[in-house]
């Protein structure tokens, strides 16, 4: 059986089975797949605006503070008390509304606001999600870990999701080891996109375990690339693989 | 199809689609020929999509073209509401037919407020340590002296100020009540039978000291539209509680959101009511100078303004087009 060896024989793990997705249909019926957001990026994501609010809270605070002398007491206090409400009520809502649907929180943990049907959701989904917000600072937790698809109270209301935004990434391969089907193929441009992440040597050895699977399956393919050198690099000039 | 070939004849769409979508992206109005370039190649990538998912799952081209269907459907879908005539034409229309929709709720509301209201009077004036509880011995010392609470209202705050804590602090508790509906209603009904109580009880902790026409004085300018607005509030929050917990024959996520984007919308129409209703309790409601026939024509004044446009002659009409 060709390459067997590099698929690590593993038991079929829950997520193989059950996918965390939301299956759409989209045009032609065609299913797609939203890669949903589960509750750890959301409370990340959520911890991280809530950081914000309270560094924007301070900086109103001192700007309000050095701007009004202390004779205007009464106007430093409704500037502090109007403006703490609007940072409460309006971050979420201003922020998502004029990213359509990417706080800073979300933005950094790659997170985006969609609709059911994965469309840009309207200004009002975007309001009503975030009007429940205190409700869900107590609820929305639990709620997003029993919720297929991590809904919290304001995505129920308002008919959204939080889903995943890709990176452009990948890998792909334009010379093809004969024999290798979909998965071994999946392996190797995984391999090839997360080498910047791993260890020098460690992705050396994984490279030179998948070059010897290639010369078992098909050496044709490494007569082009140079018998020395990098692994990794010597991989990429076999399989020609190409940044997507 | 084998996957390299795939790759070399399909790559250089997937390319021509991603550069489109990015310019479209960057543009206010894109023309009407790069959208239905646009389209046509969603389309193209849709398909491919679906190829790559069912024989290269999981390969680059896989992830990527996931990533491109995922971009396009959010970029060419976008459900936005039908224009609604702006400002003017929401509380013409809209705001008046929800009102109208959920009247039925504000009556459930209205009595359990009343219930409460009249439980806590009466609660207080059988037991007076319960007025003592909640006022504390230092107010309940003020009302033996004659001096109500809210003088302070006049003599140690600003009314700027207490304009600006009282328009905050009333949106709060209808943002609040609002948005307690969504626990199967049951923080909607925590805040009107709070609310309710209350009331009740610092009524009748005044009552022995003679003081409880002098609350009602001060309360006669905002106080109607004040305790409207919040029950109004929560006849929206109470709906969607029902939503949240009744069955009906549609599909429940149906409903809720439904009822969600209608109590929305009550909310909004009631959130600037609030800022009048600061400027009056901050300004008129605490002034000995104002007399009493003008708090109490105020009050009636401004509810029978909110109710005319809530009930105003635009909204049977607007209700038998929303229906």
């Amino acid at each position: 059986m060709p390459s067997s060896k590099i698929m690590a024989a593993r038991p079929p793990r829950k997520e193989d089975v059950e996918p965390s997705h939301e299956i759409l249909f989209a045009l032609d019926n065609i299913p797609l797949d939203l890669p949903i957001a589960r509750a750890a990026s959301r409370v990340v994501s959520g911890f991280l605006d809530y950081l914000i609010l309270i560094v924007l809270a301070l900086l109103w605070t001192v700007t309000v503070l050095l701007l009004l002398d202390w004779s205007g007491t009464a106007r430093i206090i409704i500037l502090l008390v109007v403006g703490y409400f609007l940072l409460e009520y309006g971050y979420f809502a201003v922020v998502e509304v004029a990213t359509g649907g990417r706080s800073f929180g979300k933005w950094t943990m790659g997170l985006t606001v969609v609709t059911r049907r994965g469309g840009r959701p309207p200004t009002t989904a975007l309001l009503l999600r975030n009007a429940v917000r205190s409700v869900d600072l107590l609820v929305g937790i639990p709620l997003m870990l029993l919720d297929p698809l991590a809904r919290r109270l304001g995505d129920r209301l308002a008919g959204t999701l939080v889903v995943h935004v890709r990176r452009s990434d990948e890998w792909v391969l334009h010379r093809v080891p004969r024999g290798w089907g979909a998965r071994e193929l999946a392996v190797l441009e995984s391999f090839l996109r997360r080498v910047p992440d791993l260890e020098p040597e460690r992705s050396q050895r994984m490279a030179q375990r998948l070059l010897a699977c290639i010369e078992r399956d098909d050496p044709d393919l490494l007569r082009g690339a140079p018998a020395a050198g990098d692994p990794v690099e010597r991989l990429r000039q076999a399989v020609s693989a190409e940044k997507l | 199809m084998h996957y390299a070939h795939f790759l070399r004849s399909r790559k250089p769409i997937w390319d021509e689609f991603e550069e489109s979508l990015e310019r479209a992206r960057g543009r206010q109005n894109p023309s009407h020929e790069a959208l239905e370039k646009l389209a046509f190649r969603y389309r193209q990538v849709l398909h491919d999509h679906a190829l790559a998912a069912s024989r290269y799952p999981e390969t680059g081209a896989a992830r990527r073209l996931e990533r491109l269907a995922l971009d396009g459907t959010h970029w060419l879908q976008w459900d936005r509401p039908p224009r609604g005539g702006g400002l003017g034409g929401f509380f013409r229309h809209r705001f008046p037919a929800v009102f109208r929709r959920f009247l039925p709720h504000l009556a459930v509301v209205a009595f359990l407020f009343l219930g409460a209201l009249f439980l806590g009077l009466s609660l207080t004036v059988v037991q007076p340590q319960v007025g003592v509880a909640l006022l504390g011995p230092d107010k309940v010392e003020d009302l033996r002296r004659g001096h109500l609470w809210t003088e302070a209202l006049t003599t140690t705050i600003p009314p700027a100020v207490s304009t600006s804590v009282i328009a905050t602090n009333n949106m709060s508790v209808a943002l609040t009540t609002w948005a307690g509906g969504a626990l199967a209603g049951l923080g909607t009904l925590y805040v009107v039978l709070l609310n309710g109580f209350l009331l009740g009880a610092v009524l009748g902790a005044t009552m022995p000291y003679g003081l409880d026409g002098e609350l009602l004085t001060f309360i006669a300018a905002h106080g109607p539209l004040e305790i409207s607005l919040i029950l109004v509030c929560s006849a929206a929050g109470l709906a969607l509680g029902r939503a949240v917990v009744a069955a009906s024959d549609r599909p429940r996520a149906e409903v809720v959101q439904e009822t969600g984007r209608d109590a929305f919308a009550l909310l909004l129409g009631c959130l600037p009511w609030f800022v009048v209703l600061g400027l009056v309790e901050g300004f008129v409601s605490p002034a000995p100078t104002v007399p009493v026939p003008v708090k109490i024509a105020l009050g009636a004044s401004l509810l029978a303004l909110f109710l005319a446009v809530a009930l105003g002659p635009g909204a049977r009409r607007s209700e038998d087009a929303y229906e």
